[in-house]
């Protein structure tokens, strides 16, 4: 739907060991945690561990397994959430992101016991500033 | 007991208005935000009608304290507009292990249906994933709030699929003026939309690719709508392999999506067999030509129906084309298309409503009230 805006242009930061990028909803309205299955973070082709993936929205840091029975928390469309994971890359160099997100649609019922589910990817490139 | 609504007599008169979902890139890039976008909405005549998604605009969504809701009712007052219709979701699979059940269903709508009221919206459109005995469950629910609840006729539905039948005896049966439908014009469609085909060539879709696109909606469009989720599942399924035999199978989903899920093939007719029920109506349409005119929905014939069969509530005009039209203005096609409206209510003998205080009495008059039905 807005695949195109998921990665915050310029938002690339690392401590030599974990690298994050804030992710903006590729959809037209709020979801609750339990509705982002997972995510992708891969940077110049290297793909972050998935166990070491997590996710900050709010102000509250989830890893994704935490994130399956979360209705209390959700991620507003104008919100950017924060995406990291184990991934050293090198500060002050340009780099090629891409973010790959998983969401269930709660309201899209599609068979008398599944919900729809959506993958969007985006990429995009830019410089990483020393976190 | 068996209830249908009155007949309405004399012609209708719709009222214009907008949802600010059609203006959803704005909003989600930042360019304006929920005071912004209902300031201009005003400022540009984009109203009075004002409709406007729950989760989408409202943070913290359905929970809306009264300070919140005061700054809102205030703020609309301020500008001279008219709310018309929340927009709120069933989210039924909203766990990940299970659907609600309809008891977890019923309180989740009812924090929606207050909240529409707390925010004084007179309708909450509501979506075909709530079934019959839901929305009977919910009649006396809505009622004790004073909202409407219109639920939303959409593509891949049709005023005349089995779903929506079932939903009009049933609301026969109620006999609540509280329970209604929420046309929406893409069921309705009459061709595949041109900026569509535009922003695929953008892409880097064959010209041949294009035209083989456009003759398979076209052939659906000649058979008629779906006459289940079966068919419609092979039509889906259908575009996947066009794209695929074309060497674009990552046009695949896109096609299916929109050559089923937005374009619907039923005929504007179709929408009689629910008319006495429609008690909001989502203006959907995709673009506007270099004539002016929209060219894959029928607009004009669209708002005819309306007039001839007494329609008075709101026509949101719900702009789609965002979705792939990165290269014009949503606000400069929403003021197009409502004059296209505007002009047709002209032409079948009436006119939309444009001023505020006979918006508001008009609609007021339109739907029920807690205090009693208006007709």
């Amino acid at each position: 739907m807005i695949p195109d805006r998921i990665i915050e242009q310029g938002t690339l930061t690392t401590d030599g060991s974990r690298t994050a990028v804030e992710v903006r909803l590729p959809w037209y309205r709020a979801l609750p945690g339990s509705c982002i299955a997972g995510a992708t973070l891969t940077v110049d082709g290297v793909e972050a561990p998935a166990e070491s993936l997590r996710w900050t929205m709010n102000g509250r840091e989830f890893g994704f397994a935490d994130l399956v029975d979360e209705t209390g928390e959700w991620w507003f469309p104008t919100d950017s959430a924060l995406l990291s994971g184990d991934l050293p890359i090198d500060p002050d160099a340009e780099h090629e992101v891409t973010v790959g997100l998983t969401l269930y649609i709660p309201y899209i019922i599609i068979s008398d016991t599944e919900t729809l589910h959506i993958d969007e990817t985006n990429t995009k490139t830019m410089k990483a500033v020393a976190a | 007991m068996i209830t249908v609504p009155e007949r309405v007599e004399g012609l209708g008169s719709p009222i214009q208005g907008v949802t600010l979902y059609s203006f959803t890139r704005a909003f989600h890039g930042r360019e304006y935000d929920l005071e912004g976008l209902i300031r201009k909405t005003a400022a540009e005549g984009y109203g009075p009608g004002l409709e406007i998604i729950g989760f989408s605009s409202f943070r913290g969504f359905p929970e809306i304290d009264d300070a919140y809701a005061g700054w809102f009712r205030d703020l609309v007052d301020e500008v001279g507009l008219v709310t018309t219709s929340l927009a709120v979701n069933a989210d039924i699979g909203i766990h990940r292990d299970r659907l609600l059940n309809q008891d977890e269903l019923i309180e989740y709508m009812t924090r929606q249906i207050k909240a529409a009221a707390k925010l004084g919206f007179p309708i909450a459109r509501v979506q075909i994933s709530i079934e019959p005995d839901s929305m009977e469950a919910l009649a006396p629910i809505a009622e004790e709030h004073g909202v409407t609840l219109a639920l939303e006729v959409h593509a891949d539905q049709y005023a005349s699929h089995p779903r929506i039948l079932a939903l009009r005896d049933r609301y026969e049966k109620v006999g609540s003026p509280f329970l209604g439908f929420t046309m929406d014009w893409g069921a309705t469609v009459s061709g595949f939309a041109p900026s569509l085909i535009e922003a695929y060539r953008r892409r880097g879709a064959s010209e041949e690719l294009l035209r083989q696109v456009v003759d398979l909606w076209n052939t659906y469009y000649e058979q008629g709508p779906p006459a289940d989720q079966a068919e419609h599942g092979q039509r889906f399924g259908s575009f996947i392999g066009l794209a695929a035999r074309n060497g674009r199978p990552d046009l695949g989903i896109d096609f299916g999506i929109n050559g089923t899920g937005l374009f619907g093939p039923a005929r504007v007719d179709d929408w009689l067999v629910i008319a006495p029920w429609i008690k909001h109506v989502h203006g959907k349409f995709f673009g506007i030509d270099e004539n002016g005119e929209e060219p894959s929905v029928p607009v004009r014939d669209l708002v005819k129906l309306l007039v001839e069969n007494g329609y008075k509530g709101a026509i949101s005009s719900e702009y789609e084309g965002w979705h792939w039209n990165h290269w014009e203005s949503p606000f400069d096609i929403i003021r197009a298309e409502q004059a296209v409206q505007r002009s047709a209510a002209a032409d079948a003998g009436s006119r939309m409503v444009t001023d505020l205080a006979e918006a508001r009495a008009q609609l007021g008059a339109w739907l029920p009230t807690a205090e009693g039905a208006s007709a």
